[in-house]
């Protein structure tokens, strides 16, 4: 289902020594870590220890203070054609707070992300219909995401992040608020995309997404400056 | 759904807004669409007037802040008759007189029976008045139509009465809606013994008119030729009052548009920064920004102008049944009317959403997960 890396001995994420601080908060203390392509990995953490930050400068909505990030080889740098396309299929971001456009429907929703792709109007719908029938949001479709529960919404973004087929797939706690008729249902999608040799990366405390990882860690871990 | 689609639902989600956008580039558009039929219709109506007797250019009296004001002495129409290479020139009178409610302004036409033919008219009914009548007129045969007069019968014009003679047509759609007398006879109605108001030069086959026109110019110097509408304007300060009058209005209504498209925008700029974020988030190009904000303004500003010009179309209809323009004002549509309507929304939109459409690219894919 995903795109497939050019070669695996690449990793589809490196990041070495980056930190980022918000004001007098410092976010992310010199931190390294690096994702074999293909590799699901579980990032754990207490809440503000930056794992929201590291999603977020992985996918190129910002940049570290200092430290490189290499996303499938290729650093993120300041050539803003690369981080659009980057932002637009390789890497699909489920917010942890959704961040779904209100006035638009959940299909139309999906279907934003699909502009500047190969694809076409019926493609996109037909794409945006394909996943939304997969997380059993069909009925959904036509609402809009303040008339949605947390859940639908949640599944509604992830709907959203890999309805490009991205290589690498960012996770802020995408089961959080799934029972788990539904969370299996993502869980599926998420095997799926991994059989396409798709990487993820998902931040979660929930023990029925981390029994899948193929790897847990804690972000704590993952700070040089601590050890 | 198509990116056009997304622009509708954009615009369909904030219905109240979108009208007020649209209302203020309809008033733009209206006042543009009524100033410039008000002002080419002025225009081609007194630049009819060129057209008389298939005449070849017109003469008026230089400076005279409208060429229907003008004196110029009889003689020298004469004089300028007897330039080598004119064929024939003849002086016309014109005045106006109220008749009824209905024509409040009735351009009255002094000639010479003999001048008649050159001038261009064509006696559809009875004849000429003779030359040296005091209580004869000719109608031309529209005005003969609109006050249901025909040749035998009498007309009251001032206190005088008169007897019509003949109708006539002219080869210009406003002549056949005056009224002709004696030229010696208006001349002295009016105190102008000897004068007329224009004269219009036909020049002899093979001749140069610009060569006519220059010895002319050089040998009159209170005259002035009128060849082009371009001759007209100089000669004649009204009209480029009135053109003047008419960029000034419309370049006014554009910045009021622009205006309106451009706080309205910005407004919606303001409450949608985070959504412009989740755009930049997931991978749209800053181009593609631009075109979602210009794109919806464009959207509704075409809405905007289509509602305009019918507004426009209204107000000129009031206009033509204003009392002070009865008979002046005879509409004149163009399409050149409806595109530059369409230019003018489209560039309103432009100009008025190009701001928030930059600020929107500009906003970082990061805002997105901002907090508030
Ligand atoms: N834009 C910002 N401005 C100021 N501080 C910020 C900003 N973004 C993050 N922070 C701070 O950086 C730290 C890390 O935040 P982050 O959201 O990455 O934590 P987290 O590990 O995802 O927490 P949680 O589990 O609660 O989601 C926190 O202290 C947070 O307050
Ligand atoms: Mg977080």
């Amino acid at each position: 289902m995903s795109r497939r890396p050019l070669d695996s001995s690449v990793p589809a994420i490196a990041v070495h020594d980056v930190s980022k601080r918000y004001g007098r908060t410092i976010a992310l203390d010199h931190v390294d870590l690096e994702v074999a392509a293909g590799e699901f990995v579980v990032l754990t953490g207490p809440s503000g220890a930056g794992k929201s930050t590291l999603l977020n400068l992985l996918a190129a909505l910002e940049k570290p203070d200092t430290g490189t990030i290499f996303v499938r080889g290729h650093r993120l740098g300041r050539r803003s054609r690369h981080l659009n396309r980057l932002r637009r299929v390789e890497v699909g971001l489920v917010f942890q707070l959704h961040n779904l456009i209100p006035r638009l429907t959940a299909r139309e929703n999906v279907e934003a992300a699909m502009f500047e792709t190969h694809r076409g109007r019926r493609q996109r719908t037909a794409r945006a219909d394909e996943l939304l029938e997969r997380l059993d949001l069909a009925e959904r479709a036509t609402d809009r995401p303040p008339t949605m529960s947390g859940g639908e919404r949640q599944r509604a973004a992830i709907a959203r992040a890999v309805a490009n087929q991205p290589a690498v797939l960012l996770a802020d706690e995408p089961s959080g608020s799934l029972d788990d008729h539904s969370a299996q249902l993502v869980f599926d999608l998420f095997d799926e995309m991994r059989d396409g040799g798709a990487t993820i990366l998902a931040v979660s405390h929930d023990s029925r997404l981390e029994q899948r990882g193929s790897r847990v860690i804690s972000i704590a871990d993952l700070s040089t400056s601590a050890a | 759904m198509t990116f056009v689609g997304l622009i509708m639902r954009n615009i369909g989600s904030r219905p109240l807004r979108a009208a007020l956008t649209a209302s203020a580039v309809a008033i733009g558009v209206m006042a543009v669409v009524a100033l410039g039929v008000l002002t080419t219709s002025l225009k081609e109506s007194a630049t009819q007037i060129l057209d008389v007797g298939n005449a070849d250019f017109t003469i008026a009296q230089k400076n005279s802040s409208d060429i229907i004001n003008g004196t110029i002495s009889q003689d020298d129409i004469d004089a300028i008759g007897r330039i080598p290479g004119v064929r024939k020139a003849v002086g016309a009178l014109i005045s106006t007189d109220p008749y009824d409610e209905n024509n409040p302004l009735v351009i009255e036409v002094g000639l010479n029976p003999a001048d008649q033919a050159p001038f261009g008219l064509n006696i559809l009914e009875g004849k000429a008045y003779t030359a040296d009548s005091d209580d004869q007129v000719m109608l031309g045969y529209a005005l003969a139509k609109q006050i249901d007069k025909t040749v035998g019968d009498s007309i009251t014009i001032g206190g005088h009465d008169y007897t019509v003679t003949g109708l006539y047509r002219t080869n210009v759609s406003f002549g056949n809606s005056t009224m002709m007398f004696p030229l010696a006879y208006l001349q002295g109605l009016n105190r102008l013994s000897g004068q007329v108001t224009l004269g219009f030069v036909q020049v002899e086959d093979g001749a140069s008119i610009a060569r006519v026109r220059a010895e002319i110019d050089s040998q009159y110097a209170q005259l002035t030729t009128i060849e082009t509408a371009e001759d007209f304007g100089r000669a004649d300060r009204n009209l480029t009052l009135i053109s003047a009058a008419n960029t000034g209005g419309s370049l006014l209504a554009g910045l009021i548009a622009i205006t309106g498209v451009l706080n309205t925008s910005l407004l919606s700029f303001f409450e949608r920064i985070r959504e412009f974020g989740i755009y930049r988030s997931i991978g749209w190009s800053r181009f593609r920004v631009i075109a979602l904000v210009i794109g919806e303004a464009v959207v509704v500003s075409v809405v905007g102008a289509a509602v305009g010009v019918l507004l426009g179309w209204g107000a000129i209809n009031v206009l033509e049944n204003l009392r002070q323009l009865k008979g002046v004002f005879k509409p004149l549509y163009d399409a050149g009317i409806f595109w530059r309507s369409l230019g003018f929304g489209l560039t309103v939109a432009f100009l008025g959403a190009l701001y928030p459409a930059l600020r929107a690219a500009l906003v970082a894919p990061i805002t997105a997960v901002r907090r508030e």
